[in-house]
């Protein structure tokens, strides 16, 4: 704690203009604040209303995931990368598992691919809906927040119909997915979108012209492109600087290079550009679910190499082949070859790394994950100092802290 | 003792001689090798070959297989075992050479030659290693869900190794017997089976009993026993361990327990005074079965039917808690108060003469040294000894004497200058260290019996005092085989069963109520003893290696015909000392019998 040292003989006590003895106040913001998600904790060094200086704390969400992936076969590190980013897990076992597959060097099969690009997005729509309602709940416009859990609420209804669960996914698989779209699964995705989108609009209308909103929003937690790139941002909060940077398109991986989508761009870098662009980001990933939706070729989700992938039930039930490569899979897991890859792919919050040291002994020899929201949230208190204590918990929100990815 | 001379040409081995646990002597299933080890073997000629590109400087005799073994290059089998003959059955260590360009040759069957350069990752051979798979699984039912094979089996692991692909069979598979009754320990499944005639030979070869054979041909053949005649070798279990699949199954172990759930821990059977090198498989407190560990010098990779079932001493019939009082008045008081009252018992008789020590050849040298302590202690009258009665005996491992420790106990007395008589005499006390050998009416007259035992019986009915002794797979030690071998035991089942402690335990605890000192772990029992006897000068017991050492002075003068014996130039001529990288525990080199 700062205190000034106030001489009681410098003013004139009894003169109208006389400073007030002031002096700087620290707080704590969370961990068990609602607006810190329950997840961080900041040191907030205040003078008056102004932050002079903030310290995040992070941990409450540890989880251990390097050492935990050590002593886990290949298989068992999957849920553990779904829960990294909670809330767009499609995208986290995506990028987790590229990396296996590179290391192995095998190739998921034509449909998986799409699958894969096909939750992802819908993944991506979820994430940014969560932070847009956020946004819009912590500054007083509960409506908005219940029109984007409506809309995220369909979409996990769909995830759960595809995978099995609304969040813990494990949906992913080496050489492909788990589950194909069940009967009916299309149409009823193809009758839901509308409504998502028709809620995003919503949104759109009652935020992003709003006057109240955007005095709160516009100007606050500003940073420049060049900025951001020394902190390391990626994804939306690095595009609202107006960097180009998306890597679906500056790399793009599985079949993003089929699809036809714009990638946003803010100008100012502050909250408002942030918001923005989430919702423009919600349409294009509606744009490339259609279109993963109408070229997706039929044919298997997973790849027939069984020393990777789980052999059909049918086969493990029926055949001696079957039920040996289910036994070894099963007990003692797959053999990945000795290597170390580096893979990254674009999750909801930026450049998803997953740097991956295998010693071929059947399971990771370590793991270590560039999470998209560990660099920005240590710009945070870059980004708040000198803003009012108000205007603090709209710019935390904008940038979408998620802490199992944070603090893995 | 003065009788064990040491033979003229009985080789000496120095303590802690590294070579002792190896690999595979190709030789060993030779014709000639298979009678014992009356000749000494030649120097061996070694050759260079090449094994996919990399230069290995192999025994002239190794064939293919063990000379690339030597660099850790797999090269799979079913049928081949280094201890039996060649049969060419299974059609999987085909591999390359320079010898026949474009051809493939049975590793297992064509010996090295000086140059011979060895191909075993070509297209070609990988084709073939995949083509026996999927023919060796035509039949094979979908068993590993039921199977006892499951998670040691050479089928799953070639499969995934060699194999992995979907089945390309559209029609039914053969059904064959699915479950013949071979013999009191072994039955057979014959759909499971893939022919590999590795049993038929052993019985032929190492039992010499030959009881099994191969009947039917073509995909009907199966192998059977002779009318009226079940495979009751006593050796019989082996043919289980070296089945490479899930056929044979060891009658005592089907069922109990998952393999991947049991701990491999190595000790040594305590069945005879053998002493083969064993393997205990436990979970929790529980040993489930016992598996041959490789010693050449002792039971090379093999045990006995009796020894096998050995350990069920070590699971059933236990004394469990310690106890007071005989009879109605017996009561379980916990170690303490046992220990309190078996002073209190003790005392009026300390130095007053009357007081017998009874130590089992059942008992680890570590036992037998506390025991000898606290009779020193109390100035014992009488020394004894007994066991459980001999029984049968042949010419290759099995002993008459049904002791682990009948020499060690001879070279403790020797220590301590104790006179071992052969009867406990009638005595006013008797302290029993473990109760094997003793019966109900040699203790007739006794008016104070203490006992450290194992199990429950007739003779643990009458103790004032029992207190549970561990068995020696639950505990550390050292045992003398019959030839003279020191062999160390280990806790190799982990979990505490009740009160149970090491019978040295048990008496150095009395020893401190009773105001002396006794050891405090087995390794200080050892070292009181080393420091005794002429044969141990200077050994520690963490310098025992796994497969013990020799003590010339007590090797015997008469050898069974078979009986494996010390022979440090059969080392010499075996292959790498240590599992080769990339070999899995269980595999032929590095250890087990698999």
């Amino acid at each position: 704690m700062t205190e000034q040292v106030l001489d009681p003989h410098a003013h004139d006590p009894l003169s109208l203009d006389a400073e007030l003895p002031s002096s700087l106040m620290t707080v704590n913001l969370g961990p068990s604040h609602p607006a810190m998600h329950g997840t961080v904790r900041l040191v907030v060094t205040l003078d008056g209303e102004t932050i002079v200086e903030a310290i995040p704390e992070i941990g409450f969400l540890h989880r251990g995931f390097s050492k935990s992936s050590e002593n886990s076969t290949w298989h068992q590190v999957l849920p553990y990368t779904d829960r990294l980013n909670y809330v767009s897990p499609i995208l986290n076992t995506t990028g987790y598992i590229m990396g296996v597959e590179k290391l192995i060097g095998i190739k998921p099969t034509e449909r998986a691919e799409y699958l894969r690009v096909l939750g992802g997005e819908i993944s991506r729509i979820c994430d940014h809906l969560t932070c847009v309602g956020a946004i819009g709940l912590e500054l007083g416009a509960y409506t908005v927040f219940l029109y984007a859990i409506e809309a995220r609420e369909l979409l996990w209804d769909r995830i759960a119909e595809l995978t099995g669960a609304r969040v813990t996914v494990s949906w992913t698989r080496i050489s492909g997915v788990a589950t194909d779209m069940p009967p009916g699964w299309e149409q009823r995705l193809r009758d839901c979108l509308p409504r998502v989108l028709e809620l995003t609009n919503e949104i759109d209308t009652l935020l992003t012209r709003n006057r109240i909103f955007v005095d709160r929003t516009r100007g606050i937690g500003v940073i420049s492109g060049e900025e951001a790139i020394d902190w390391g941002f990626t994804g939306p909060c690095l595009r609202a600087c107006g960097v180009n940077y998306d890597v679906r398109k500056a790399h793009p991986y599985s079949v993003y290079d089929r699809m036809d989508f714009e990638i946003p761009l803010g100008s100012r870098g502050d909250t408002y550009d942030r918001y923005v662009l989430r919702l423009e980001e919600i349409r294009q990933s509606h744009k490339i679910v259609q279109q993963c939706l109408a070229q997706m070729p039929p044919g298997p989700i997973i790849g027939d190499d069984w020393r990777y992938a789980l052999p059909p039930k049918k086969d493990v039930f029926g055949s001696i082949e079957g039920v040996m490569a289910h036994f070894k899979l099963i007990m003692e897991g797959i053999q990945v070859p000795a290597g170390e890859v580096y893979v990254y792919t674009e999750g909801a919050n930026g450049e998803l790394g997953f740097h991956i040291v295998s010693n071929g002994k059947g399971k990771p020899y370590a793991i270590q994950v560039r999470a998209p929201g560990f660099p920005i949230l240590s710009a945070l208190a870059r980004l708040i100092k000198g803003h009012a204590v108000a205007d603090l918990i709209p710019i935390f929100d904008s940038i979408n802290m998620i802490g199992g990815e944070v603090e893995q | 003792m003065t009788d064990h001379m040491p033979p003229p040409s009985a080789p000496a081995r120095p303590p802690g001689d590294p070579s002792a646990s190896g690999a595979v002597n190709t030789a060993g299933g030779q014709p000639g090798a298979a009678k014992g080890q009356a000749a000494i073997p030649a120097p061996p000629k070694m050759v260079k070959v090449v094994v996919d590109g990399t230069e290995v400087e192999a025994d002239s005799r190794d064939n293919l297989i063990e000379a690339a073994r030597r660099i850790g290059v797999a090269i799979p089998y079913f049928c081949y075992h280094p201890r039996l003959s060649i049969a060419g059955q299974c059609r999987m260590c085909l591999v390359e050479t320079s010898d026949a360009p474009g051809r493939l040759v049975p590793g297992c069957q064509v010996r090295v030659k000086e140059g011979l350069k060895i191909t075993t990752n070509s297209p070609a051979v990988k084709d073939n290693q995949r083509g026996c798979m999927e023919f060796h699984l035509i039949n094979h039912p979908v068993d590993c869900a039921i199977c006892d094979q499951s998670g040691e089996c050479k089928l799953q692991d070639y499969y995934m190794e060699y194999d992995h692909q979907p089945s390309r069979i559209r029609t039914y598979k053969l059904n064959k017997p699915k479950r013949e009754i071979f013999g009191p320990l072994v039955v057979y499944d014959a759909e499971r089976c893939i022919m590999c005639t590795r049993c038929v030979r052993f019985m032929d070869e190492v039992a010499k009993e030959p009881q099994l054979a191969v009947v039917q041909r073509g995909s009907h053949s199966l192998i059977s026993t002779f009318p009226g005649q079940p495979l009751d070798s006593k050796y019989s279990g082996n043919t289980v361990d070296i089945c490479p699949v899930g056929a044979l199954l060891n009658r005592d172990f089907r069922f109990q327990s998952r393999v991947w759930f049991v701990n491999k821990s190595p000790t040594v059977c305590t069945g005879c005074a053998n002493g083969c090198n064993v393997y205990a498989e436990s979970r929790g407190e529980v040993i489930y079965r016992l598996l041959p560990r490789r010693n050449e010098e002792v039971n090379q990779v093999w045990m006995c039917d009796a020894g096998r079932l050995s350990y069920h001493a070590s699971n059933e019939r236990r004394l469990e808690w310690a106890r007071i009082g005989r009879g109605d008045g017996a009561e379980s008081v916990g170690p303490r108060l046992a220990i309190e009252k078996a002073v209190e018992l003790l005392k009026p008789l300390q130095g007053q003469g009357g007081v017998g020590i009874y130590v089992s050849a059942q008992c680890t040298n570590e036992e037998a040294v506390a025991a000898f302590q606290l009779g020193a202690h109390l100035g014992a009258q009488r020394y004894s000894t007994g066991g459980v009665p001999p029984g049968d005996s042949d010419d290759f491992l099995i002993r008459a004497d049904k002791n682990p420790n009948t020499n060690g106990l001879r070279l403790v007395a020797q220590a301590f200058g104790v006179k071992l008589e052969e009867s406990v005499g009638r005595l006013k006390g008797l302290i029993a260290m473990r109760t094997d050998g003793l019966s109900a009416n040699s203790l007739q007259g006794t008016e104070l019996f203490i006992a450290v035992a194992q199990n429950e019986s007739a003779v643990s009915a009458l103790a004032d005092v029992a207190l549970p002794c561990q068995s020696v797979y639950e505990q550390e030690g050292t045992l003398v085989n019959w030839y003279g071998r020191l062999q160390r035991t280990w806790a190799s089942v982990a979990a505490q069963r009740a009160d149970a402690a090491a019978g040295w335990s048990w008496a150095s605890r009395i020893l401190g109520g009773l105001g002396g000192a006794g050891p405090g772990n087995a390794a200080e029992a050892f070292a009181a003893l080393a420091q005794k006897s002429p044969h141990l000068q200077g050994l520690t017991f963490d310098a025992l290696s796994e497969d013990g050492m020799v003590l010339e002075e007590l090797l015997p003068r008469d050898w069974p015909a078979r009986a494996p014996r010390p022979s440090p130039a059969a080392h010499s001529v075996r292959g790498p000392q240590t599992t080769p990288p990339g070999m899995k525990v269980g595999d032929e080199a590095s250890g087990g019998s698999r």
